[in-house]
C-alpha cells in the first residue's frame, strides 16, 4: 500500500511537470470517458434501472411485449401481455403464488384528465391520469409521502371517489401545498378527494417522458372515462404486474397461468368458433422480470441506445490509442530513468506496475473531468431525445451507478492505454541506455505507434460512414413527401370527453368550435378529427367487405381509421381523387359513409374493382353492408413514416354504425383540431385557449403545436442518433488526425540527422516534404484499406436505424474516405514542412 | 570474492563481430580497491557492466562469493546484484523528480523491507554523508559534487559487498573529485570492496591494485601474474 501511494505521488509529480501532455491527455480522456458516461446515464435510466420501489427483484410482469393501448379480438402471436379487467381479476384470483398481483392502465395519454382544484377559481388544466387496481401501491410496497395510498376498499364500485397525486405534480403545479391532501379536485367534471401524495422518487410503473399526475382506482374508470372499459371483457387495456412469494418457481407458475388464461378465454365469443378454438390452444402468457416495470420505453429506445454505446466505445478506443502513443513517446524519453531503476534493482514487474499506476492516475483524472462532460452531455442527450418532456424521471447528475461506471471505465482505460507502452519501455537494455541518455537506441515502439495510428484511422472511417448513413437517412425521413401540407398549420389537442360532454352534445360543440375558430383573425380553415397524421396515434379495425366470406384470424383485413370533419382533408392537403370527400350532409342521422385511401383500394380491391358504392363493416360479415364507400383520397402518412402505407378509411365525426361500432361511442369524440392560417398569426395560442375557455371552461388545451413541429417531433430519436454519431465521427477524426500528427512529428524529430544528411547531399524541400508525407499517407491508406471492409460489415448494426438505404451507400463511403484522407494530409503536412525547414548544419552537429 | 574465467563479450553488427572483452581471467579478493584503466574502447565499462550483472550477453565463467553467476537466469542475477552490488555512475543518474531522500531510498524500495526500517536506514545514511539538510531538495538544486555524493549514498545504503564506480569523478572539478575519492577510500577501509573505472592516474593512486585493459584484453595487473592471466 505504501509503495502504491509512493507510485501515485510520483505519478502526480510527473504529470505536474509536463502540463502540456497532461492537459492534452486529460481533455482527450474526458471527452472519451464523458461521452460514454453520458450515454450510460441514459442506458442505465432507461434500460437497466429498477423502479424505485421495495425489493424490485421479486416483481414479475405477466407479459413480455408492450402492446398498447386498447386491443380487441385475439392478440398478435396469441401472446397476452395486455388484459381486460375481468381477465385480470380471474388471473389474480387463481394465482395464490403472488403475494399481490396488481393491474394498471396500459395507455396513459396526455390530457386524459382535466383537473381543477375546487377552490380559488382555479382554472382547469390538462393532466395525465392512470387507473390502477386497489392493491397497486401495496404491490410496490410504497408508503405515501403524505396522506395515504389507494387501497382495495377504494377500488369498489360505489366507494367514495378518491385519487392519489404524484409528488412531481404536487411540487410542479401546487407548490407542495399541504392542503391539497384531503382537498377536492374536479376531475373530468367529477369531484374527487385527493387522499395522498406518492413518495418523491416514485414516477409510476414505467419509465415515461411524461409520468402520470393522478393515480385513480379502476372502479371509477367508467365514471371518468366515457370509454367505460372496465366492464368490457372483450377489450384488453390493462397491464398486470405482481410480487411473487419467496421460493416461487416461475416456470410452473407460468404454465399454471396459461391454463387459467385459456379457461377464461374459452368463455369469450372470439374463441368459440372453430378457428377460435384452434387459436385458444396457442394462447399464452410469458412471465418476465418486473423490476424495471412496464418496459415500453425500453423497447422503443433499446436499439438506439445500444448503437450509441457501441459508437461511444469506439471513440474511447480511438482516444486510448492517442494517449497510448503519447505515453509511448514519453516512455521513450524516460528510458534512462527506467534503466537507472533497473540498475538499482527494480524488477520488470515493479516497473510495469509503476507505469500502469501512472496511466491509471492519468485516466482517473480524465475520468473526473469526464464527469463534467458526462453531465453536460446527458443534458444535451435528454434535450435531443425528449425535447418536450415534462417530468422525465432521468437526471443529468451522475448517479452512484454512473460514478461507478465512470470509475471502472477509467481504470480499464488506464490499463488499456498503459500496458503496451509500459511493456515496451520496461524491456529496455539498462546497460545500453546508461551508456548515454541522448543516444537513440533501437526502438521497438515505432511499429506499435504506427499500428495505433492505422487503427485510429480505420475506426474513424467506420464512424464517419455511420454518421453519413444516419444523417442521410434522417434527411430522407425529414424531407419525405408525406402527402401533407404542413405550412401555416397548427394542431390543437382537446378532450371533450373530460369536459363532460355526452355524445348527443357533440354536434353543437363541433359546430360552435368550427364557427368560432373560423372567425378568428388569420384563420382560413378549421378541421376536426379523432387524431392527426404523424402524432403517434393509430386506431385500427378489421374490415369485412360485403360479398366476401367471413375473415379468418390469419386474413390480413386490418385497416387504420379515423373520423374527420368536412374541411379536414383540405386542411391537411389530402386530395380527393375519386368520388367525394366527407361533407356537412354526412350527419349522425344520414346514411353511413366512408372515404378510403388509395392503399385501401389496392389492398381490398386488387382486381381493379371500382370501390365507389362498395360497402363494408367492422364486425364481420353481418356488418358488411353498413358503410358505403363514397370517395377515394390520396395516400398521406398517418402512422409510421418509416413503414409502408397502411390501408385507411375515414368516417364522418358523428356517424355511429349500430353493428360495426356496437356500444362504442368514444370514437365520436374529436380530440384534435387543425387550423390553417394565412401566414404567421401573433398570439394565436392565447387566442385559441381563450376561445376554447369561452366555449366551455372545462375545455382545456391538451397540447398546442405547429403541424411541422408535430411531425418534426416524430423523429427525435433518429435526430439524436444521427447528430450524436456525426459529433462522435468528427471527434474521432480530430483524434485520429492529432494522433497522426503526433507520430509524424515524433518521427521527424528522430530522423532530424538523417534529413540533415539528405539535404546536405542535395535533397530539396519538396523531396523532404513528400518523403515525410508519403509515410503519413501510407498509414492513413492502410487505415482506409482496413476501415472500408470493417465499415461495410458494421453497417448491418445500423440497418434498423436506416430509412431508405440498404447500407451500401457509395457517396457516403467515398465522402468519408476523402474526408479522412484530407485530414491525414493536413496532419502530415505540418511536420513535413517543418522537416523541410531543417538546417543541415545544425542537424549534423547533433549527430 | 569475484572470479572471472575466460570471460568474453562481443557485439554483432550485421556480418561483423566486435569483441569488447577477450578471455578475461581475473580474481578480486574481498576488501580490495581495484582500479580499471585503459584507453577509450578498451572494454572498461563493459567489464564493469558484467560485474554489475547489468549485462548478460557474455560468455565464460563468473563466480561471485562462490556462486556461479554464469549458471543463473536473468532474474537470479538481478536478485543477487540487488542484494550484494552497488553502482556509482559518471553522470550520477539521479532521478530528477525524486528528492535526495527519495533517491537514496530507491534501492530499498525494490526490496521487501518494512517502511520503518527503510526510513531508519535512509536517515542513517543521510547522517553518515552529512546531507541531512538537503534531504528534501531535488537533484537540480545540488552541485555536481553533492549529486555524486547522493549517488554514492544511494549505492551503499543497502550495505553491498561490492561497490562499482564508473568514472565517478569524470564530471567533477578537482576539489570535489578529491572529496569523493577520500570517501571511497573510507568505505574501502570499512570493508567494502571497490572497483573503479577511471582515466585519472590521481584517482588510481587511491586504489590498492590497478588493472589495465587494451582492446578487450587484460594487459597489465599490478597484483602480479598469480592474480590474473595477463596477455603479453
Amino acid at each position: 500500500m505504501y509503495q502504491f501511494m509512493q507510485d501515485v505521488r510520483f505519478a502526480l509529480r510527473q504529470l505536474r511537470k509536463t502540463p502540456g501532455f497532461t492537459l492534452t491527455a486529460v481533455i482527450t480522456l474526458a471527452l472519451g470517458i464523458g461521452a460514454n458516461a453520458a450515454i450510460f446515464t441514459l442506458v442505465h435510466a432507461v434500460l437497466l434501472k429498477n423502479l424505485p420501489v421495495s425489493d424490485p427483484k421479486t416483481l414479475v410482469r405477466v407479459g413480455d411485449v408492450d402492446e398498447c393501448c386498447v386491443e380487441g379480438g385475439s392478440l398478435e402471436n396469441d401472446d397476452y401481455s395486455i388484459f381486460s379487467y375481468d381477465l385480470y381479476k380471474h388471473l389474480r384470483d387463481n394465482a395464490p403464488e403472488f403475494e399481490q398481483l396488481g393491474a394498471m392502465q396500459a395507455g396513459i395519454n396526455g390530457g386524459s384528465i382535466t383537473a381543477r382544484r375546487e377552490m380559488n377559481n382555479d382554472l382547469p388544466r390538462s393532466s395525465r391520469g392512470e387507473f390502477v387496481s386497489g392493491n397497486y401501491f401495496q404491490t410496490f410496497g410504497l408508503m405515501p409521502f403524505a396522506g395515504r395510498m389507494i387501497a382495495s376498499p377504494d377500488d369498489v364500485e360505489g366507494a367514495p371517489m378518491v385519487a392519489v397525486l404524484s409528488y412531481a405534480a404536487w411540487q410542479r403545479d401546487y407548490a407542495l401545498d399541504p392542503s391539497v391532501v384531503g382537498g377536492t379536485f374536479v376531475l373530468n367534471t367529477h369531484p374527487v378527494t385527493i387522499i395522498g401524495i406518492t413518495p418523491p422518487s416514485f414516477y409510476g410503473d414505467r419509465m415515461d417522458d411524461t409520468p402520470p399526475d393522478f393515480f385513480l382506482p379502476m372502479a371509477i374508470e367508467p365514471v371518468l372515462d366515457t370509454a367505460a372499459l372496465l366492464h368490457r371483457p372483450e377489450l384488453n387495456w390493462v397491464y398486470v404486474l405482481g410480487r411473487v412469494k419467496p421460493g416461487t418457481a416461475l416456470g410452473p407458475l407460468q404454465a399454471k397461468m396459461n391454463g387459467s388464461l385459456r379457461q377464461w378465454l374459452a368463455t369469450q365469443k372470439t374463441y368459440q368458433t372453430e378457428d377460435g378454438k384452434k387459436t385458444l390452444t396457442r394462447t399464452h402468457v410469458i412471465l418476465t422480470p418486473g423490476g424495471v416495470g412496464i418496459a415500453r420505453m425500453q423497447g422503443e429506445y433499446r436499439s438506439g441506445l445500444q448503437l450509441l454505446m457501441g459508437i461511444s466505445a469506439l471513440v474511447l478506443l480511438i482516444a486510448c490509442a492517442n494517449i497510448a502513443n503519447l505515453v509511448l513517446v514519453r516512455g521513450m524519453a524516460r528510458r534512462a530513468e527506467t534503466s537507472i531503476r533497473m540498475a538499482l534493482g527494480a524488477q520488470r514487474r515493479r516497473l510495469i506496475r509503476q507505469m500502469l499506476t501512472e496511466s491509471v492516475v492519468l485516466a482517473c483524472l480524465g475520468g473526473l473531468a469526464g464527469l463534467v462532460v458526462a453531465y453536460a452531455g446527458t443534458r444535451m442527450l435528454l434535450a435531443l431525445a425528449f425535447p418536450e418532456a415534462m417530468g422525465l424521471p432521468i437526471h443529468a447528475s451522475p448517479s452512484p451507478a454512473v460514478l461507478g461506471f465512470a470509475f471502472g471505465l477509467s481504470l480499464v482505460t488506464g490499463l488499456g492505454f498503459g500496458i503496451a507502452p509500459a511493456w515496451i519501455t520496461s524491456h529496455s537494455d539498462p546497460a545500453e541506455a546508461l551508456r548515454g541518455s541522448n543516444r537513440s537506441t533501437r526502438d521497438g515502439s515505432s511499429l506499435l505507434q504506427r499500428s495505433l495510428v492505422v487503427m485510429q484511422a480505420a475506426l474513424s472511417l467506420v464512424l464517419l460512414v455511420g454518421a453519413g448513413l444516419l444523417t442521410r437517412s434522417l434527411n430522407r425521413l425529414e424531407h419525405k413527401d408525406f402527402g401533407l401540407q404542413t405550412e401555416n398549420r397548427v394542431v390543437v389537442h382537446i378532450n371533450p370527453q373530460n369536459a363532460g360532454y355526452k355524445p348527443e352534445q357533440l354536434q353543437a360543440l363541433y359546430d360552435q368550435i368550427e364557427q368560432r375558430f373560423a372567425s378568428l383573425p388569420g384563420v382560413e380553415r378549421v378541421g376536426l378529427s379523432m387524431y392527426t397524421p404523424l402524432e403517434g396515434d393509430n386506431w385500427g379495425e378489421g374490415v369485412a367487405v360485403q360479398g366476401r366470406p367471413e375473415p379468418g384470424p390469419n386474413d390480413k383485413v386490418g385497416a387504420s381509421w379515423t373520423r374527420v370533419s368536412p374541411e379536414f382533408f383540405e386542411t391537411i392537403g389530402q386530395r380527393v381523387v375519386r368520388g367525394r370527400g366527407i361533407t356537412a350532409q354526412d350527419t349522425a342521422t344520414s346514411p353511413l359513409v366512408a372515404v378510403v385511401n388509395e392503399t385501401f383500394v389496392k389492398h381490398f380491391f386488387p382486381k381493379g374493382e371500382d370501390p365507389i358504392g362498395m360497402r363494408f363493416g367492422l364486425d364481420g360479415v353481418k356488418s358488411s353492408n353498413e358503410i358505403e364507400i363514397v370517395g377515394v383520397v390520396s395516400d398521406v402518412e398517418y402512422v409510421n413514416a418509416k413503414k409502408e402505407m397502411r390501408p385507411m378509411y375515414f368516417r364522418p365525426l358523428l356517424q355511429h354504425a349500430p353493428i360495426s361500432d356496437g356500444v362504442e361511442v368514444w370514437s365520436l369524440y374529436a380530440r384534435a383540431m387543425m387550423l390553417q392560417t394565412k401566414g404567421s398569426v401573433d398570439g394565436l395560442e392565447s387566442q385559441v385557449r381563450r376561445t376554447l375557455a369561452n366555449i366551455d371552461p372545462n375545455l382545456t388545451v391538451v397540447d398546442y403545436n405547429t403541424f411541422d413541429g408535430q411531425i418534426h417531433g416524430q423523429f427525435n430519436q433518429e435526430r439524436m442518433i444521427a447528430r450524436l454519431t456525426l459529433m462522435f465521427g468528427v471527434l474521432a477524426l480530430a483524434l485520429a488526425s492529432v494522433g497522426l500528427y503526433g507520430v509524424t512529428a515524433y518521427t521527424v524529430a528522430r530522423r532530424t540527422p538523417e534529413i540533415g544528411i539528405r539535404m546536405a547531399l542535395g535533397a530539396g524541400r519538396g523531396s523532404v516534404v513528400s518523403m515525410v508525407l508519403r509515410e503519413a499517407m501510407l498509414q492513413a491508406g492502410v487505415g482506409l484499406a482496413i476501415g472500408v471492409p470493417v465499415a461495410l460489415l458494421c453497417v448491418r448494426f445500423l440497418k434498423t436505424q436506416l430509412y431508405g438505404s440498404s447500407g451500401l451507400d457509395v457517396p457516403v463511403l467515398a465522402g468519408a474516405m476523402v474526408t479522412l484522407a484530407a485530414s491525414a494530409c493536413v496532419a502530415g503536412l505540418i511536420p513535413a514542412r517543418r522537416a523541410a525547414s531543417t538546417d543541415p548544419v545544425k542537424a549534423l552537429r547533433t549527430e | 570474492m569475484i572470479e572471472l574465467k575466460n570471460l568474453e563479450r562481443s557485439y554483432k553488427t550485421g556480418h561483423t563481430e566486435t569483441w569488447v572483452l577477450r578471455r578475461i581471467n581475473l580474481t578480486i579478493r574481498e576488501g580490495e580497491f581495484v582500479t580499471v584503466m585503459g584507453p577509450s574502447g578498451a572494454g572498461k565499462s563493459s567489464l564493469l557492466n558484467v560485474l554489475a550483472m547489468l549485462d548478460d550477453q557474455w560468455k565464460g565463467e563468473f563466480f561471485f562469493h562462490g556462486e556461479a553467476v554464469h549458471a543463473m537466469n536473468r532474474k537470479q542475477r538481478a536478485d543477487l546484484a540487488r542484494r550484494r552490488v552497488g553502482m556509482v555512475f559518471q553522470s550520477y543518474h539521479l532521478l530528477d523528480d525524486l528528492t535526495v531522500a527519495e533517491n537514496i531510498d530507491l534501492p530499498l524500495s525494490y526490496k521487501d523491507i518494512p517502511k520503518s526500517e527503510r526510513q531508519a536506514l535512509v536517515a542513517d545514511t543521510l547522517d553518515r554523508f552529512n546531507i541531512v539538510g538537503k534531504k528534501d531538495l531535488f537533484p537540480s538544486q545540488l552541485s555536481g559534487g553533492q549529486q555524486q555524493l547522493v549517488g554514492i549514498a544511494r549505492a551503499v545504503i543497502h550495505k553491498p559487498d561490492l561497490l562499482l564506480a564508473d568514472e565517478p569523478t569524470g564530471n567533477l572539478h578537482s576539489e570535489q573529485a578529491k572529496e569523493i575519492m577520500e570517501l571511497f577510500r573510507r568505505l574501502n577501509e570499512q570493508g567494502t570492496t571497490v572497483v573503479q573505472v577511471t582515466h585519472s592516474e590521481v584517482n588510481a593512486e587511491y586504489g590498492t591494485r590497478t588493472i589495465e585493459l587494451r582492446d578487450g584484453w587484460l594487459y597489465r595487473d599490478t597484483a602480479g601474474p598469480e592474480a590474473a592471466e595477463v596477455r603479453a
